[in-house]
């Protein structure tokens, strides 16, 4: 399905393809300017600003949008199409396609980031452990990542799903379930590269705690694989909603979700494009956003 | 290579062995009842207990995947309960229009996206590679759902010069060949946009090679730097990707064929799983899993192949 | 002739005379109670409805977007979708129609004894089965029913005969609560008896009026008793089509007999259905680049645009259909006040303008369509938000009240409705989620959610609605409603033959309905197909059922 998902699924570590991994040790010095950096690269900018558009959307929500985004109303349908009051105009129960997209950036944007914070925090947790325990830690996770790997994504998503109900939290947990064994990989195999270096040596002769040397000394190495890969999969995580909504069984409604959108106005298309046409777009103007941010970073990155 | 092949074959019976478990455990989890599916929900409750004991669903979770386990080692893999066929009659025939299907996008997906990722990668930063990586980057980014929806209104309802559906036969007076073109190119634009993104960084990445900057600096005609020295280089990382794709389009296309009503194996699924036909999801999730393990070892094999220095 | 009809038919005469009886209700009961539908017709004072449009065209093919079921086992079919495909091969005894007339068709015509407890069914003897060109016999009606009243054989057919030929018994287990476990049976070993070669008798326990409309139950199709049941490609039936290709989930042809079909046999050639899967949109392109020529239902999401194709036309009929979101009696829906306050917030009219295009009635919150004869009009609810409000804190929530409900993301309407209602609901403090659950999933929990949206299919008569879904113990009381007055009345509502009495009744049922009962109705559906333009020949039945002999192309 996406970027990373569908060369990773056979459990090809992200580095080797689409990553260049960050020099351990140049990553230290680059860590501050990575932001500020954000700036020289147009491609990171345009991403940054798209993204930045629908995070305002989602955070001002109640201010901005017109009028509230669930309330049908039988007299508008008469003319749905885009007017003065309703600048995208109005879908089939009468509903304001702008509202409904401004209220929709806040449901993506919530779910898709904690989805993956959720992947990235067990990710890493289990990358940490398998690389610098090694043995048979490392063994029992790698394998059990494996396994689920095996699993295409989109049909390990319509078992799970279709099993125990659509809700935020369920998609949530699954993206986790499924994105963990990636990142997972990746932390891993960066720990691997850098556990015996001087200043991971260093450490554990100062006597400093396991969990210090796994996040403090290691972790920061991975930072720069790792937020490509996290931008690559918000980009992703959102197009999964979305599929997951036009296949029906994406976030239940009716909060505005721009998948759902699109499934419930698509049989329209021919006589009322707009109500399908906007969330469509939407939904890919904020992958493209993420998208152009995560390649932005890699060329950072590459750049130095 | 033998052991290494080895070694994978049990790996695969493994997780194909613990895959199988979790799908059937999983399905206990629900609260759906396959006797009163199968009946209908107007049916008495007396004749879905008999169902439900003629069927054996009142033993144990263990028992049944058991006499599963047994049959399916036998080669047969249960009725399925929303068909009511063998599960063989209707995953096969599935299967195998989704690898026609398949099959077809990765024969033009392979070479455009080669094309333009090779065109855009070898002058890194310039108009071409600009303008190629935004249409890759854009292509890509758009839902297929979305990007389904879009043609279906240009060239079916605007222009009607094409089917709106591919049901896979020809009784509405459209050959075989016109209802592939659309789901064929909504995959193309998707894949291919994230497969030209593959193809150009590794072609960017080999473009800065000390040796294509000897040549050309040696004055090499850039051409022949591209064709003799780079492309074959630029080529070997994307290889596993662009095989892997195999994988993503047996499972993925489950969103083009609702979109085309395609009967495909992807449907199959997303309708098994709805309907808890346990016995289609089951076959089904092992057979994706097997192609998936199987182009995995394929890529290792091939890279191997392609690149000598790589020893597994 | 007079002396012949039954006692019933010069009852319902009289009614309608006297004008409490309306045509369609008195065409209704004198065709099932024997009369010869042209007669009846004449007896209504109505002309006899032409029954084509022009002359039909011989040849050509009709192309059906459908979901294709397998089709193995017409006896347990649970989905009409099914018998859509079977019923070309395979003949029901009698046909009731698009105008709720019973017409004979494998029986020729049928008598009712004055109690009627005894049906006797006299059969065509001009009907052959197709593969060996033997008679159709009573033998082959007796095997069938029997088969089909076999509670081991799953069939549906057996909840219309409960009571009449069938007996309930104890089978000797108990399930899971300790409860005796029922199973039925025939009542008398003479319940199904073969009078000669052309005649059966249903000799009955009790009185049914219903059991011609019964016959037509989808799947109580008439088999060759030489094939066990089991239908497949080149099954024998004595029907106008044969079936020669079955791919299940993709598509199925029949192919018209030749030749030796009691009705005349086809008008086309070949008859196919295409599975399009669920999703509406599918049709909409499969119609527009005619791949398909017809669909089966359609979707309220597809119909505006249907509207603006010109090759397509829209297929209209009212029917009782609906759904209704009803609660279980627990807390906060236990206080009938939180109830009513339901009602009282929401406005049918809207969610029939917003949910169903305007196609059909708004609900009055009582389970008794308009299109039922004992319908009694005891007014329609307009939405009050403030007197649900002032419920609510009667009822000791002033600060409204939380609840979810389940629905089906299909037919898409209703996922529609619910979220009107929903925000109607809103205003008034009720706060409801919505939990879509996939059809089958609900269709296992049906019963047992708290608070649901379910479908209930048309059914001729408003008692057998009540009794069915809101009598005490009911087999589908959803609600689990128990309300002694109600049962009492609703047994005395089908004890009265002439429909003004019933009506008196109905009116009282429905006021019980509205002040305590567990639904809200929002609307009575018209359902809708589509077919294209060239199709004659064809009209779109109140249960979706589509009879392929009858249509033709015009080309």
């Amino acid at each position: 399905m996406n970027e990373m998902d569908r060369n990773l699924a056979a459990g090809q570590p992200a580095a080797a393809v689409a990553v260049t991994p960050t020099e351990p040790a140049k990553s230290k010095s680059v860590r501050g300017r990575t932001w500020l950096a954000i700036r020289h690269s147009p491609i990171a900018m345009v991403g940054g600003s798209i993204v930045a558009f629908w995070i305002a959307c989602a955070l001002f929500a109640p201010w901005i949008a017109p009028y509230p985004p669930n309330k049908p109303d039988a007299l508008l349908l008469a003319y749905p199409y885009p007017s003065a009051a309703h600048w995208l105009g109005v879908d089939n129960l009468g509903r304001d396609i702008l509202s409904r997209l401004i209220w929709g950036a806040r449901t993506v944007l919530t779910v898709a980031p904690v989805a993956v914070l959720g992947a990235a925090t067990l990710g890493i947790i289990l990358g940490l452990l398998a690389g610098y325990r090694g043995g048979w830690i490392d063994a029992v996770i790698m394998r059990t990542g494996d396994t689920l790997l095996a699993f295409p994504r989109i049909i390990l998503y319509l078992i799970i799903i279709a099993r125990f109900g659509a809700s935020a939290f369920n998609i949530i947990l699954v993206v986790t379930v499924t994105a963990a064994p990636i990142i997972a990989r990746i932390v891993r195999g960066v720990t691997l590269d850098v556990r015996n270096r001087d200043y991971v040596a260093a450490a554990r002769m100062r006597g400093e705690s396991a969990s210090y040397i796994m996040f403090v000394e290691i972790l920061p190495n991975a930072r720069g694989p790792l937020i490509v890969d996290l931008f690559l999969r918000l980009g992703f995580t959102t197009v999964t909603i979305g599929a997951l909504g036009f296949l029906g069984v994406g976030l239940p409604p009716p909060d505005p979700d721009w998948g759902g959108m699109v499934k419930e106005t698509y049989g329209m298309i021919f006589i009322w494009p707009h109500m399908t046409l906007f969330p469509a777009a939407a939904i890919s103007s904020l992958v493209i956003g993420f998208n152009f941010l995560a390649t932005g970073l890699q060329e950072m990155a590459r750049d130095g | 290579m033998l052991r290494y092949t080895a070694k994978q074959l049990l790996n695969i019976a493994v997780t194909l062995l613990a895959v199988s478990f979790l799908v059937f455990a999983l399905n206990e989890l629900t609260p759906i009842d396959v006797a009163r599916k199968l009946l209908g929900p107007y049916a008495t409750q007396d004749q879905v207990d008999i169902l439900y004991k003629q069927m054996g669903l009142d033993r144990s979770l263990l028992a049944r995947y058991w006499e599963y386990l047994a049959n399916a080692l036998s080669g047969n893999f249960g009725e399925s309960n929303l068909y009511r066929r063998p599960v063989a009659e209707i995953l096969w025939d599935r299967l195998g229009n989704t690898l026609v299907l398949a099959g077809i996008c990765f024969a033009v997906i392979v070479p455009f996206s080669a094309l333009l990722g090779v065109l855009a990668g070898m002058r890194e930063r310039s108009f071409v590679d600009r303008a190629v990586s935004v249409f890759a980057s854009v292509c890509a980014s758009i839902p297929e759902f979305a990007l389904g929806v879009f043609l279906l209104a240009i060239f079916v309802v605007g222009l009607g010069i094409l089917p709106g559906t591919s049901p896979l036969s020809t009784s509405g007076g459209w050959p075989i060949w016109s209802q592939f073109v659309l789901p064929v190119a909504v995959v193309t634009l998707y894949d291919g946009g994230y497969l030209i993104s593959m193809i150009r960084s590794s072609m960017v990445e080999v473009m800065r090679q000390p040796y294509i900057r000897t040549a050309t600096l040696k004055g090499m005609p850039f051409r022949n730097v591209v064709v003799k020295h780079a492309l074959r280089n630029a080529l070997i990382t994307p290889f596993t990707v662009i095989l892997l794709q195999l994988n993503y389009l047996v499972s993925g296309l489950v969103v083009v064929e609702m979109v085309f009503a395609y009967p495909g194996f992807g449907r199959m699924m997303l309708e098994a799983a709805l309907n808890k036909d346990i016995a289609l999801v089951e076959a089904g999730a092992l057979c994706a899993v097997s192609v998936t393990m199987l182009t995995q070892i394929l890529g290792d094999l091939g890279y191997m192949a392609l690149d000598p220095r790589i020893r597994v | 002739m007079a002396d012949k009809l039954h006692p019933i038919i010069k009852l319902a005469g009289r009614e309608f005379a006297d004008g409490k009886l309306d045509r369609r209700d008195f065409l209704r009961v004198a065709t099932l109670l024997g009369v010869a539908a042209p007669i009846a017709f004449g007896m209504a004072g109505l002309p006899i409805p032409a029954r084509a449009q022009g002359t039909p065209k011989k040849g050509g093919i009709v192309r059906l977007g459908s979901r294709v079921h397998d089709l193995k086992s017409p006896h347990t079919y649970s989905w009409v979708e099914a018998a859509n495909g079977a019923r070309q091969c395979l003949d029901y005894l009698t046909y009731t129609g698009v105008d709720n007339v019973t017409r004979p068709n494998l029986v020729e015509k049928w008598e009712a004894s004055p109690d009627l407890k005894s049906w006797t069914l006299r059969l065509r003897r001009d009907v052959t089965w197709r593969k060996d060109n033997r008679k159709f016999t009573a033998d082959d009606v007796a095997w069938n029913l029997k088969r089909m009243l076999d509670a081991k054989t799953g069939s549906s057919v057996v909840g219309l005969f409960k009571g009449f030929i069938l007996e309930e018994f104890e089978t000797g287990e108990k399930d899971d609560k300790g409860v005796a476990k029922k199973s039925t049976r025939l009542w008398d070993a003479n319940a199904i008896q073969k009078v000669d070669d052309f005649t059966i008798r249903l000799n009955g326990k009790t009185a049914n009026l219903g059991i011609p409309e019964a016959l037509f139950h989808y799947p109580a199709l008439i088999m060759d008793p030489l094939e066990n049941g089991e239908f497949k490609v080149g099954s024998n039936g004595t029907g106008a089509f044969e079936m020669v290709e079955l791919d299940v989930g993709k598509r199925a042809k029949f192919v018209a007999r030749k030749s030796g079909h009691w009705g005349g046999g086809a008008n086309i050639d070949a008859f196919e259905i295409i599975d399009l899967g669920d999703d509406s949109a599918a049709q909409v392109t499969a119609l527009v680049s005619k791949q398909v020529d017809m669909i089966y239902q359609g979707a309220i999401g597809t119909y505006a645009t249907i509207e603006r194709i010109p090759h397509l036309q829209i297929n209209i009929v009212d029917t009782a259909y609906t759904a209704v979101a009803r609660v279980h009696s627990i807390k906060p829906f236990d206080d009938k006040r939180v109830r009513q306050a339901l009602r009282h917030a929401t406005d049918p009219d809207a969610v029939l303008k917003l949910a169903h295009r305007g196609l059909g009635k708004p609900g009055e919150h009582h389970h008794v369509a308009p299109t039922h004869p004992e319908y009694a009009n005891v007014g329609y609810m307009k939405q009050d938000i403030a007197k649900a409000k002032a419920l609510l804190v009667e009822a000791g929530y002033p600060g409204g009240i939380d609840a979810e409900i389940v629905c089906r993301p299909q037919p898409d309407w209703e996922l529609l409705a619910v979220q009107t209602m929903v925000e109607q609901w809103k205003e008034a403090g009720i706060r409801v989620k919505i939990n879509v659950m996939p059809s089958a999933q609900y269709w296992s929990n049906w019963t047992k959610v708290p608070f649901g949206f379910t479908t209930w299919a048309h059914r001729p008569l408003g008692t057998m609605v009540l009794s069915l879904a809101y009598r005490t113990g009911g087999a589908w009381n959803e609600a689990n409603w128990s309300n002694a007055e109600f049962d009492k009345m609703i047994t005395e509502a089908e004890g009265y033959l002439e429909v003004d009495k019933r009506r008196a009744v109905m009116a009282k049922l429905e006021r019980i309905m509205l002040d305590e009962g567990p639904i809200v109705v929002p609307l009575w559906r018209q359902v809708f197909n589509y077919t294209d333009k060239k199709i004659k020949g064809y009209k779109l039945h109140p249960s979706s059922y589509i009879e392929a002999k009858d249509m033709w192309i015009d080309a």
